[in-house]
């Protein structure tokens, strides 16, 4: 995978992040992968097409995607993570990811992406790759969500 | 729903939609209460007063819009000049009355809005879904030998759940969406030989032989469309493949359908959604 589409995802993250309450997000950590994913609670997944094709998936507990969903809305509670956090979750994994999208314009790389899929369930596997791909634990309030790429230049 | 903190208001409104076939399911008297009846009765119509104590009709609407976009606001209200109809557009109300309104202008209003609805809908299954059906049928006579006729049905529930593997592709282009190819893992497995020729065959083969599959049906419902509309660009992204029990996958914001083939090894769906609103 091309390093350089990698920042255009933790720039997105590190932006879109304090506009909905969370003033300090971190790397804390990357790794790669070739195994299958393991879901945490909560997985977002997004898909790439054009000039750059494959996915991003945001793979979160689910008192984390709470925690967030809360944050969003000024923190009103939420005790289950319904339909309304469920849209929130969406909504920012679609903001996060279209925020990436115009990064990768910025490298003059042409994108289209799909509609987010939520799903929910823990340990359940994810296959999102033929091969390798990375994945960035970033910190928000505590809070860790593992954005895992696996994208390529479209030939 | 009827949101306006007006007791009179609501009363007067309720009375003229209880001469209709619109059923008033919930009042609300501030955009709060607005929000929360919202998520619990999901109306099909919000009615939405200007002059909120806790916050504007404008800035309710947003918030319920921003829960769903598929919602249909009619703004009633005292005022009703250029600049509120053009804030009101940006935030999903689609239509706007001045105070005081008459049962039948009321009922006019609420059926072209609810109609409006419906119409997408038809349009989604028609021009969409059932090429998805179609392709589903195509595929599984050239993959498997295996002759079904795929229902389509409109799918509403809040999770699609799966026990076994689910193949999601995502859709790019108009309208945006998501196709999932799921089955049972019992199925997957018969899938998996009979499209093989062999059962010496790993679990991440059965795995793998889905994804193949699911990824020539959903292509072709996509070139299919595409060569039907010739704007949309539709295009699918590589496919995600998740594999366990109690799997379930929410659909907010989009208008999906249950594509089912009942066949000899199992049924074998595809649920395709897409965006709401534009």
């Amino acid at each position: 995978m091309d390093a350089k589409l990698v920042n255009p995802f933790i720039d997105a993250f590190i932006t879109v992040m304090p506009q909905i309450g969370f003033p300090t997000p971190k790397r804390t950590k990357v790794f790669l992968s070739d195994k299958n994913a393991v879901s945490k609670g909560v997985v977002v997944m997004v898909g790439f097409t054009k000039q750059i094709r494959g996915n991003v998936v945001y793979n979160m507990r689910e008192d984390t995607a709470k925690f967030i969903a809360s944050t969003m809305m000024m923190g009103m509670p939420i005790t289950e993570f319904d339909q309304m956090a469920q849209s929130a979750i969406s909504e920012l994994s679609n903001m996060l990811t279209a925020n990436t999208a115009t990064n990768l314009t910025n490298l003059e790389l042409e994108v289209d992406i799909s509609t987010p899929s939520l799903t929910v369930g823990e340990g359940f596997s994810l296959k999102i790759s033929d091969g390798q791909y990375l994945t960035i634990e970033m910190d928000c309030g505590g809070h860790k969500i593992d954005i895992a790429i696996a994208v390529d230049r479209n030939l | 729903m009827i949101v306006d903190d007006s007791k009179v208001s609501r009363t007067i409104l309720a009375n003229h939609l209880a001469k209709t076939n619109f059923e008033v399911v919930a009042m609300a008297k501030d955009a709060a209460e607005a929000l929360k009846l919202y998520q619990e009765y999901n109306p099909e119509i919000v009615t939405m007063d200007m002059n909120l104590p806790d916050a504007d009709g404008i800035e309710c609407s947003r918030r319920i819009h921003a829960l769903d976009s598929g919602v249909k606001i009619v703004m009633i209200s005292a005022m009703k000049d250029v600049n509120l109809i053009a804030k009101g557009r940006e935030v999903g109300i689609g239509a706007f009355l001045q105070k005081p309104v008459g049962t039948n202008t009321i009922i006019e209003t609420l059926m072209m809005l609810s109609q409006e609805k419906v119409s997408r809908v038809a349009v989604l299954r028609e021009s969409y879904a059932k090429v998805f059906a179609n392709a589903l049928g195509h595929g599984l006579l050239n993959m498997v030998a295996l002759k079904v006729e795929p229902t389509v049905e409109l799918f509403d529930k809040k999770f699609l759940e799966v026990d076994g593997v689910a193949v999601i592709i995502g859709l790019t282009g108009n309208p945006a969406g998501r196709a999932v190819a799921y089955m049972s893992m019992d199925t997957m497995h018969k899938f998996g030989q009979t499209m093989l020729g062999t059962d010496e065959i790993t679990e991440d083969e059965y795995n793998d032989a889905v994804e193949e599959a699911a990824n020539i049906i959903i292509g072709r419902g996509v070139s299919n469309v595409n060569d039907v509309f010739k704007d949309k660009e539709l295009r699918i992204t590589p496919p995600g493949t998740i594999c366990g029990n109690g799997i379930k996958i929410a659909s907010p914001k989009m208008t999906t359908f249950k594509i089912t083939a009942k066949t000899d090894l199992g049924d074998i769906c595809v649920n395709v959604g897409f965006a709401e609103g534009d």
